[in-house]
């Protein structure tokens, strides 16, 4: 048994450097780029076209399409209202079908699997977001050779294996949101830590190194604690929260919900210490989500994108993908209802400014 | 427990495999197609190559849960040896193969060692492994791979996966020892009487090391041919993967109690699972609709299998 745990010990011994390499945890190490700390905001050119092209597709302009699209997973309130959108989207052109399907859980094996079957079975086009941006593009280059419109939205693949991506935010103007938030709530030089999905889902890593820069430029004074992992899980965040609380004690004064599961758990674990007003929850929800406790005056605010505008701008993305009016050098994009669309990244269309929703307007809201 | 009975559930399987596969084919043009079944099989390669090795554990009367987490660890250590400390690529390969090998090795010496039951010893270092990638790769993906090594993973040799043919040589080795080596038959001693076989002169500690160091093997080797086929590492590869492994195993024939199973049937159980999965997907039945389905099959195989075996034997 002795030999077991010097084993053991020796094992954890090693692993440690590894643990204590980075300050700020669960970031994807890529460089940041922040936003001006005040409300400027220099448009950029898009652009060269980066995205990829389907080969050997057919005419499709006006033609019925049959649409697939495969989100991270299915049954969950964050993906069920994007698939509204791409319906609202689907009923508007009159003449899409789209089909949502996809893993129960956020896995890249599984969801790869779903493509490459929906590849096999015929469609005209895949709407996807992706649980890994590299691990997604051959499956997804595979459906670009059959002649598949291949269009992204809320997590990008690699440019060449999609045409375009419709982007809810970009990760620079999320971190500035929600710091500029949490600061506005806690004050310049208090504690926060940070629930987050895990660490290798890309968007939630892409959004903790842009906050770490933007932190660093506009709020050098905030102090992070720490980054936990828990999944897409209620239950999980829920504990993580409550483990955060429990360890930090008073010195916590914000917890930051990267995922619209880990806002509203983290909200519950304050309200349920009692510590409304002590510990502000700053994070990415679904309004819905979040009702009961910005009404109850706990928590001020949510911060998130409307998700059924981005299902809706997805969907008419592949339409004008499929009829040809989204092509390689647009500079805008003319999405219904919600007007002309930047083009950003060289292929991708912004949905505009993250949302931050308050007691006076969240009731507007129902999603 | 002849031979005979043994063969009644491999056969009956295949006859469910070969309805499965009639049905689909009827039902959807697209299904019954090379290029289809190709495809699938490199699909379902990684799953085979832990599956083939398990067959070993579960006729012990043993369980591995730890291979998806060996999977993941091995996956992050490739990336690891070859890009952040530089060795060459087929030298971190090895290495890969090597840990692998270890951390199976570690599985089986808790569980000879200090018989802890195989169940709570993989449980444990289920956990302590998938910690280990996480830890290790702290959530950076490596990437970048020079396309040779992606041979492995999407390439084709004569026309078929190159993966394919990997499982093929496993699988053939490892019916080749469970079937005619002293090795198999202590394999299934064990299972059936573990005491008996010792008694017997069977070294039983150093067949099972042997058994999970393999299984800690071929999950490094499903490792190499799953980062080679997704083109990037992360550490959450393969969670969940025992889980299916186990499933191809059990509805394959292989007693969960022990000393009943054959390679043969492991490899059908693998295939009518994934024929399952892959042709109710392309006959529009969606994702959920498609595991109850799964489910409904499996209860039904191994009702069935009972069944069957509780005539033949009266």
């Amino acid at each position: 048994m002795r030999t077991l745990l010097a084993l053991l010990l020796g094992t954890s011994l090693l692993s440690a450097p590894a643990m204590a390499q980075s300050a700020w945890t669960g970031g994807d190490g890529a460089p940041a780029n922040p936003l001006a700390c005040d409300a400027s905001v220099t448009p950029v050119p898009p652009g060269e076209y980066n995205g990829g092209s389907p080969t050997g597709a057919p005419d499709r302009k006006g033609k019925p399409l049959k649409v697939v699209d495969i989100p991270k997973l299915v049954g969950v309130g964050y993906f069920n209202s994007t698939s509204q959108g791409i319906q609202e989207a689907a009923k508007e052109t009159g003449s899409m079908t789209v089909t949502t399907d996809g893993p129960t859980k956020a896995n890249i094996d599984e969801q790869i699997t779903f493509i490459d079957n929906y590849i096999t079975s015929g469609v005209d086009g895949i709407l996807f977001a992706a649980n890994d941006p590299v691990a997604i593009a051959p499956v997804l280059k595979r459906a670009l050779e059959a002649g598949i419109n291949v269009v992204g939205y809320d997590a990008d693949a690699e440019a060449d294996a999609r045409q375009w991506f419709v982007n809810q935010a970009q990760p620079n103007g999320v971190a500035k949101a929600l710091l500029d938030q949490l600061a506005s709530e806690v004050g310049e030089d208090a504690s926060f830590a940070i629930v987050t999905s895990t660490f290798t889902t890309p968007n939630q890593s892409r959004w903790i190194s842009e906050m770490q820069g933007y932190a660093e430029k506009c709020h050098p004074k905030l102090k992070f604690l720490e980054t936990v992992e828990a999944q897409e899980d209620n239950i999980l965040s829920f504990n993580q929260a409550q483990t955060l609380i429990n360890k930090y004690g008073d010195e916590l004064k914000g917890i930051l919900g990267m995922t619209s599961v880990a806002t509203p758990a983290a909200a519950e674990a304050v309200q349920q210490n009692k510590l409304c007003g002590k510990v502000s929850v700053v994070g990415l929800a679904l309004p819905n989500a979040m009702k009961p406790y910005i009404n109850g005056d706990c928590i001020k605010s949510t911060v998130l994108w409307s998700t059924v505008d981005l299902g809706y701008a997805a969907g008419l993305a592949m339409r004008a993908v499929a009829d040809g009016t989204l092509k390689p050098g647009d500079t805008s994009f003319k999405a219904g209802r919600l007007g002309d669309l930047q083009v950003v990244n060289q292929s991708q269309i912004l949905l505009g400014a993250p949302k931050i929703f308050t007691k006076a307007d969240i009731n507007n809201f129902d999603f | 427990m002849t031979l005979r009975s043994l063969l009644r559930h491999e056969a009956l399987l295949a006859l469910i495999l070969a309805l499965a596969l009639a049905v689909l084919a009827i039902d959807n043009e697209r299904f019954f197609t090379a290029a289809n079944l190709l495809n699938q099989g490199r699909l379902m390669t990684e799953v085979g190559l832990i599956a083939v090795v398990m067959t070993f554990v579960i006729i012990t009367g043993g369980i591995d849960l730890s291979v998806g987490s060996i999977l993941g660890l091995c996956a992050i250590l490739v990336g690891v040896f070859w890009k952040t400390l530089g060795l060459p690529l087929p030298v971190a390969m090895a290495l890969c193969l090597v840990v692998g090998t270890v951390a199976g090795f570690l599985n089986g010496w808790i569980i000879t060692r200090f018989r802890v039951p195989p169940l709570i010893a993989t449980l444990a270092t289920l956990a302590l492994y998938r910690g280990l990638a996480e830890g290790i790769s702290q959530a950076q993906s490596i990437r970048g791979y020079p396309s040779w090594f992606f041979v492995l993973g999407q390439g084709n040799f004569l026309g078929i996966p190159t993966q394919l043919w990997l499982l093929a040589l496993v699988a053939i080795v490892g019916f080749f020892i469970l079937r005619f080596t002293a090795f198999g038959r202590a394999t299934y001693a064990i299972g059936n009487n573990e005491m008996g076989a010792e008694f017997s002169g069977i070294d039983v500690t150093r067949t099972k090391l042997l058994i999970y160091s393999a299984s800690g093997f071929v999950s490094a080797l499903a490792a190499l041919v799953f980062v080679s086929r997704v083109s990037t590492t992360r550490s959450d590869m393969g969670t969940g993967i025992e889980l299916d492994v186990i499933t191809a195993v059990v509805l394959g024939g292989t007693s969960i109690f022990g000393g009943r199973g054959l390679v043969v049937g492991t490899l059908i159980g693998l295939c009518l699972v994934q024929v399952l999965k892959n042709g109710l997907a392309l006959s529009g039945v969606k994702g959920d609709g498609t595991i109850v389905i799964i489910g409904f099959v499996l209860i039904a195989a191994v009702l069935i299998s009972n069944l069957l075996k509780r005539y033949s034997s009266d």
